[in-house]
């Protein structure tokens, strides 16, 4: 076997397939010169390759910014991206459900195409890093057959769904919200009404109010399981979103009964797309249009669309299976052993915990910095093929869950993870900080958020024991800029990366921001007390939890002390850390933790986060080009019949862009979008030429009507793809006078 | 058989190694150009993680590690593209890399690295070309073979190691002693 193509053959089931095929042909395009950057950016970041710190060519040794001299030459990636540069690959594990076979695909993608490492985010994906684009392909490919897309991934799209690790064995859940996650998944997965965002769109689901693992009010829609009546729904909230303005979200629906949470994500997705900001990406999230227009004014927005929706048989087909995505334990349920070892208790104090199901506990793995490895990975999965079997979840705290083990094998499991270096006790407590990739990798880093994570992890993990209960039960979280990746407004002892010139150099900060609260889905956001200098943070950190020791009233909480006190009083406690010594007395100050350069911003690029603003209609003009570019090939190869059929489906293709253009919902089907073609572009004379009026428009309408593609030969076909040749370049040329009058329109 | 993707690792003759020491080093390899024919584009720190990659040089050819996995410190050469030249080039040339890196760092005052050419281990990270099954072994082993006599002499004894799902790996007992300096001289 010569390709992973042909090896894996139909175990890459369709749209997978053709839709890589079609990503692996854009690759070839974009080195041919034939697609624009900014299309092509787009693109690969909505097939979930994304861009990394240096891409653009340049880096900071700690003298100043130096050439990167990629053999690529000028060959770009996208607009300062270059093509040889190193890139990530997000992959998307829906509510972080992952089987054993698929974590032993990741782990080998791992060692070939990265360094070994998986990365598991705070939005339950895993990453992995320093990937040359070329390669994108067949990982896609190998991660398809076992049931894996990073398609939508990144770039304007509906990123990964996620949900509580323990939906389904929780024992305060309403009820299991994965057979929910996974049908918006699927629904909304390249769905024609999510195409057109000018930003990225997060959902999120919690199975009940009041604890923490769904964290749906940070999201851009969330739903929390309720049970009304007997009827299950959820409490629906939209606009949430952390960032530099973290927004918490509003309610649009007290309680959406099961049977509407689709068409209500779809509605809410169309109003998006409609109405959301499109030039500004800084403004372009969900959460401003909401604070526009008002949430009353908004819902009346969504409801409109909702009556305007065409029924859709998948709103309610996923209902009569429920049970669909189910775990099934392979172990029968046990008890806990009284006698077990002292090494096991310490761990199952904080790693363990019961669920619902009599006799079955989730196992949290905790992972140092949401990191482990291709031989852990293998390693792990075995021990989900013995004990659990294919239940395991990444966690939005960057650990791994193990659900479905029986109390009777949970020491034998913890022995096994001890062996693997991979029984760190402690989750959920102050050791168990997340992280954002920060100046690690990621374009926009600010700050090294991992560098100072790993520093507290490796500081606090050797006084832990010591440590007060009150102080252990702390959450800490670093983000490495305000774009909040790390998540810290939501916990209790935050990071945020900032610089700050000192003496004419530039030295690495973190706003700290305490009393965020994790709990109830992240119900508050913590207050900015001021910017620490990197290598004080450790010291910060003492001295915050040193004062509420000694300071609380009883039991109060950290949030509740923060609340008493305030800000105010924390920046007295940080006060004498808060200025760094000269460069002169000490230089350490002004370089990053885990990073010998001397600090500097210059190596921070544009992020990919925002993706770039390309309208789904010219997605679509891109995508009828390249069909009619394979039909000039097929015809060229001698197949006439595929040929025309081909220049047929570049017209529709592009018909259909237009028609959607206009808002208007249409379907895949040839007959539908020619339908609304002739009703919303050739009735309306909107797509006629200025002299040849709707000569152009009729080539699709009589090739519809007559089927003439159908036994076209050599003639014939290259007729077609004359005329379909011809229709492109009028749908260009009525896209442009489509965007002259809007814009015309709104200057006015 | 593509001549990349191939992997060589030579230990350490001390076991603990204090990985933070790596990071300023390699970052000073990046502004020296320490390798010449090489891009060199940073450096990925996973001290943090038991038993793993330990600190990288990430280049655009080829990647080094300060590798600890087994708990087994050593010097990981892995090329990952771009090689210019036949089979047995490749092979020879992976080998070459990895103990002229070894050499650069027993160079490093600060870090005082000792390598070991006794046992060499060699892996291929490509399961679609070189799955880790005998017949790998059989289609390898003669380049190997030419290989490790280049550098260590003709008393290399060989065992393929792991399993299905692992990499192609081939554990090399050199029956030699030499140091790095010499084993390089030598070739």
């Amino acid at each position: 076997m010569t390709s992973w193509k042909e090896q894996l053959g139909d175990r890459i089931p369709e749209p997978l397939a053709g839709e890589v095929d079609l990503f692996e042909g854009q690759i070839e395009l974009k080195k041919q010169g034939k697609l624009d950057d900014k299309i092509f950016a787009e693109t690969r970041l909505r097939r979930g390759v994304y861009g990394q710190r240096y891409d653009n060519g340049l880096r900071d040794d700690g003298t100043g910014q130096k050439p990167l001299d990629f053999p690529c030459g000028d060959l770009t990636k996208g607009p300062d991206t270059v093509w040889d540069a190193p890139g990530m690959m997000r992959i998307k594990i829906p509510f972080g459900k992952m089987t054993a076979d698929q974590l032993d695909v990741l782990s080998e993608l791992a060692e070939e195409n990265s360094d070994s490492i998986l990365h598991v985010t705070t939005r339950q994906d895993i990453q992995l890093h320093f990937i040359h684009i070329e390669e994108s392909p067949d990982m896609m490919r190998r991660l398809a057959a076992v049931g894996i897309t990073t398609r939508e991934a990144c770039g304007n799209s509906v990123r990964n769904v996620t949900a509580c690790e323990y939906a389904g064995v929780c024992t305060t859940q309403a009820f299991d919200v994965t057979p929910y996650a996974n049908a918006i998944t699927q629904y909304l997965l390249g769905h024609p009404d999510v195409q057109d965002f000018g930003r990225k769109f997060k959902i999120a689901f919690s199975g009940c109010e009041d604890n923490p693992c769904g964290l749906v009010t940070f999201h851009d829609l969330g739903a929390v399981a309720h049970v009304r009546d007997g009827k299950r729904g959820f409490r629906v909230v939209v606009g949430g979103g952390l960032g530099a303005v973290p927004v918490q979200a509003k309610v649009l629906a007290e309680f959406c009964p099961e049977e509407e949470l689709l068409p209500l994500a779809q509605a809410v997705s169309r109003v998006f797309a409609r109405l959301g900001e499109k030039q500004s990406r800084a403004r372009a999230r969900i959460k401003f249009l909401v604070q526009k227009v008002g949430i009353e004014e908004f819902k009346r927005l969504v409801a409109e669309e909702r009556e305007g929706l065409r029924p859709d048989e998948r709103w309610t087909a996923f209902l009569d299976d429920l049970h669909s995505t189910d775990e099934k334990p392979i172990r029968e349920p046990g008890a806990l052993p009284s006698d077990a070892p002292l090494g096991f208790q310490k761990w199952a104090k904080h790693n363990l915990k019961p669920q619902a199901q009599e006799g079955y506990y989730t196992a949290i793995v905790k992972l140092p910095l949401g990191d482990f490895t291709s031989t852990q990975g293998r390693a792990l999965a075995d021990l989900a093929r013995e004990f659990t079997g294919d239940a395991m979840r990444c966690t939005v705290e960057q650990n791994l869950a193990f659900r479905w083990l029986s109390g009777a094998d949970a020491v034998a499991f913890y022995q096994r993870l001890d062996a693997l270096h991979m029984a760190e006790p402690g989750a959920g407590t102050i050791t168990d900080m997340t992280s954002c990739p920060g100046t690690d990798t990621c374009k926009l880093g600010i700050s090294a958020s991992r560098g100072v994570t790993g520093e507290l992890r490796k500081r606090l993990t050797l006084v832990e024991d010591q440590l007060d209960p009150a102080v252990q039960r702390l959450r800490m979280k670093a983000s490495g800029c305000f774009n909040s990746c790390g998540q810290h407004h939501a916990a209790d002892i935050g990071f945020t990366g900032v610089s700050r010139q000192v003496g004419g150099r530039k030295v690495p900060h973190f706003n700290v921001v305490l009393g965020g609260q994790w709990t109830e889905n992240a119900k508050s956001y913590g207050l900015v007390v001021g910017a620490v200098p990197s290598k004080n943070i450790p010291k910060a950190v003492e001295l915050i939890t040193q004062h509420y020791l000694e300071n609380r009233e009883g039991d109060e909480s950290f949030q509740a002390f923060i609340a008493r006190v305030g800000k105010k009083e924390f920046r007295k406690v940080l006060a004498p850390i808060q200025k760094p010594p000269s460069y002169e007395e000490d230089p350490s100050y002004y370089s990053d933790w885990g990073d010998p350069r001397e600090y500097g911003i210059g190596d921070i690029g544009v992020g990919e986060c925002a993706g770039e603003i390309v309208p789904f209609v010219e997605f679509g003009l891109q995508e009828a080009e390249q069909q009619l570019h394979d039909a000039q090939d097929a015809l060229e190869a001698g197949q006439a019949a595929a040929a025309a059929k081909g220049g047929f489906t570049a017209m529709v293709t592009a018909a259909k862009a237009l028609v959607r253009h206009l808002e208007v919902q249409v379907k895949d089907d040839a007959d539908d979008v020619v339908s609304n073609f002739r009703t919303h572009l050739y009735d309306t004379e909107i797509f006629h030429d200025p002299f040849a009026k709707g000569k152009f428009a009729n080539y699709l309408l009589k090739m519809h009507g007559d089927k003439s593609f159908e036994d076209a030969n050599e003639e014939t076909a290259h007729r077609a793809l004359d005329e379909a040749q011809l229709f492109l370049e009028a749908a260009h040329a009525c896209y442009q006078r489509l965007t002259q009058a809007a814009s015309a329109a709104a200057a006015e | 058989m593509e001549p990349t993707k191939f992997q060589v690792k030579v230990y350490t003759k001390t076991g603990e190694i204090e990985l933070e020491k790596l990071v300023p080093v390699f970052h000073q390899w990046i502004r020296e150009k320490k390798i010449p024919d090489e891009l060199l584009i940073d450096v990925a720190d996973y001290a943090h993680v038991p038993q793993g990659p330990g600190v990288v040089l990430i280049g655009h050819q080829s990647d080094y590690y300060l590798d600890v996995a087994d708990d087994r410190p050593g010097l990981l050469y892995s090329r990952k593209r771009g090689f210019d030249g036949d089979f047995q080039a490749g092979i020879d040339d992976a080998f070459r890399r990895a103990l002229l890196a070894c050499k650069m760092l027993e160079e490093e005052s600060g870090l005082d690295f000792e390598f070991e050419t006794s046992e060499v281990l060699f892996r291929v990270q490509d399961r679609l070309h070189a799955p880790n099954e005998e017949s790998t072994y059989e289609a390898y082993e003669p380049a190997l073979r030419r290989a490790t006599s280049i550098f260590f002499g003709d008393s290399a004894s060989f065992e393929r190691v792991g399993g299905p799902r692992e990499p192609f790996a081939v554990r090399i007992k050199t029956g030699a002693n030499a140091s790095v300096d010499e084993t390089l001289a030598r070739a």
